[in-house]
């Protein structure tokens, strides 16, 4: 083998991914009533690189992860504060439209959940809502890239027009991060988006979000230590409403600095 | 490698990427082989020089080896054909650099040796005995990368050619000693180098049963084939 090619794949395999920052968190508190969830969680979430939140069951995580659309807004009793950059912009300054935000920052959520129309327009709704098409062969393109970034096309370009539901599991969630990725998003939020499928298709989206990775920030809540450290370039470790650490993936799941990082993912504290 | 992809193509490419690192390592090892043994009976002190300077580049990539078979058991978790892949890495990987270490070491024998008077015919014949393991161990990597345990196996009971040419060389050093006391120091520099190489010959063996071991799962329970054992009188 030549030198230059194994020095590629050594870059490939190494790669921390990006170093821009993508989102900046600082000071973030987040309390729903009484209850203080995320207590002065600062990170940065780095640009074309997958971030992982990893932490026992009521840690923090999802809340954190929902933080950064705004998708606590719609709960009365939350109240976040502190300081969430996106490229720089302050996501709850009061002129940002939540909307438009989320069509910037796209969630896929942890049971496969399309809307019971077709497959075209599952994909179609958001950049029909933005504007994005000027045209019905806009919107068709549209569909028809996002299905393919989605790892979907060749299954589904038969069947545009059958019902997004009728699909199988794994691919009603390569759907709807189809329908996520059609609004032309910089980052993807994933809230457990595995936990519903079974181990091949889980693979496949393990596959895919590897792929997305190479245009967009992606963020994934896993309740699965493994598939963090499989998919992951970087990954935040959160207990008790703490961000505890927060590093490379490689040195949280070889070396990691902090004992309760070690104690959670060797299996010694839930 | 592995019979057919994985679904996340990423575990392929770390696969991949640690036996492309041991096949470069290899390459390294064979080469330092070739020219510790050229070096010595050319009496060519820069070779031997450039041998020993040689034997850090082993050794890094051992580490990296190492470390990189590490994170992918930490990341991966392989299991089944990918575990077994990973687990020979390491200990392929310290077999070589092992050999390596024997190279080094008989460059700076060669050194020592080349300030003395030459033995008559001495270096040709450690020549061709390096020589020997170096084709053992350019066909157990071939095997290795091959995935072909037949192949391994061969390599294996090879092995015993090198033991013979051990012994033998032996017993011509001893000659050598007795005839004229001025010979002990080079033979006695000489003697170590054969037992390196001999050594050298071992290692490739325990790479040939590793290989045997990523193919079928299972070790070689039959005991290899080994040559008597040097006259201890």
């Amino acid at each position: 083998m030549e030198d230059t090619d194994m020095n590629d794949m050594l870059m490939t395999r190494n790669s921390v991914g990006s170093e821009d920052i993508k989102i900046s968190a600082r000071h973030v508190q987040v309390f729903y009533g009484d209850t203080h969830a995320i207590k002065d969680v600062d990170v940065d979430i780095n640009d074309k690189t997958v971030t992982a939140f990893i932490g026992p069951s009521g840690c923090g995580k999802s809340t954190f992860l929902r933080c950064l659309n705004r998708m606590n807004d719609t709960i009365d009793i939350a109240r976040v504060e502190g300081e969430i950059l996106l490229d720089g912009e302050d996501i709850y300054d009061k002129r940002v439209d939540p909307v438009q935000l989320r069509a910037k920052v796209g969630m896929v959520f942890q049971k496969p959940n399309p809307f019971p129309k077709s497959i075209y327009d599952n994909v179609a709704y958001g950049p029909k809502i933005h504007g994005l098409a000027k045209s019905k062969g806009e919107l068709d393109e549209i569909v028809e890239k996002s299905l393919r970034r989605a790892a979907l096309w060749d299954e589904a370009k038969d069947r545009l027009d059958q019902p997004g539901t009728g699909l199988s599991g794994g691919q009603q969630q390569r759907l709807c991060i189809a329908r996520a990725v059609a609004t032309n998003p910089e980052v993807l939020l994933m809230d457990e988006p595995c936990s519903a499928l079974d181990p091949i298709a889980t693979a496949q989206v393990e596959e895919l979000i590897d792929e997305l990775r190479e245009n967009f920030s992606v963020v994934i809540v896993t309740h699965s230590m493994q598939q963090a450290a499989r998919v992951s370039q970087k990954t935040a470790f959160f207990h008790l409403g703490n961000l505890v650490e927060f590093d490379d993936t490689t040195k949280i799941f070889s070396n990691p600095e902090d004992p309760r990082t070690e104690s959670y993912i060797t299996g010694r504290i839930g | 490698m592995p019979t057919s992809e994985h679904i996340v193509s990423s575990f392929d490419r770390d696969l991949e990427g640690i036996q492309g690192l041991i096949m470069r390592m290899g390459g390294l090892v064979e080469e330092a082989i070739s020219d510790a043994a050229k070096a010595l009976d050319t009496r060519d002190v820069e070779l031997a020089q450039k041998v020993r300077a040689g034997d850090a580049a082993i050794d890094a990539l051992d580490q990296t080896i190492n470390e990189e078979a590490a994170n992918i058991i930490a990341r991966r978790q392989p299991i089944a054909r990918d575990l077994r892949t990973v687990l020979t890495v390491f200990r392929i990987s310290n077999n070589l650099e092992r050999i390596g270490d024997y190279a080094k070491n008989i460059a700076k024998r060669s050194e020592a040796i080349i300030e003395h008077p030459p033995v008559e015919g001495t270096g040709a014949s450690l020549r061709r005995m390096a020589r020997q393991v170096e084709l053992m161990l350019k066909d157990v990597l071939d095997a290795y990368i091959q995935q072909d345990a037949d192949k391994a196996q061969d390599v294996r009971e090879r092995d015993i050619e090198v033991d013979q040419m051990y012994s033998a060389l032996f017993r011509e050093y001893l000659t050598f000693m007795m005839e004229d006391p001025r010979n002990i120091t080079t033979c006695m520099h000489l003697h170590f180098m054969a037992k390196n190489i001999e050594r050298m010959g071992d290692h490739a063996t325990s790479i040939a049963e590793q290989v045997m071991y990523l193919v079928t799962g299972e070790l070689p329970d039959d005991e290899r084939p080994k040559a008597n054992a040097v006259p201890m009188a």
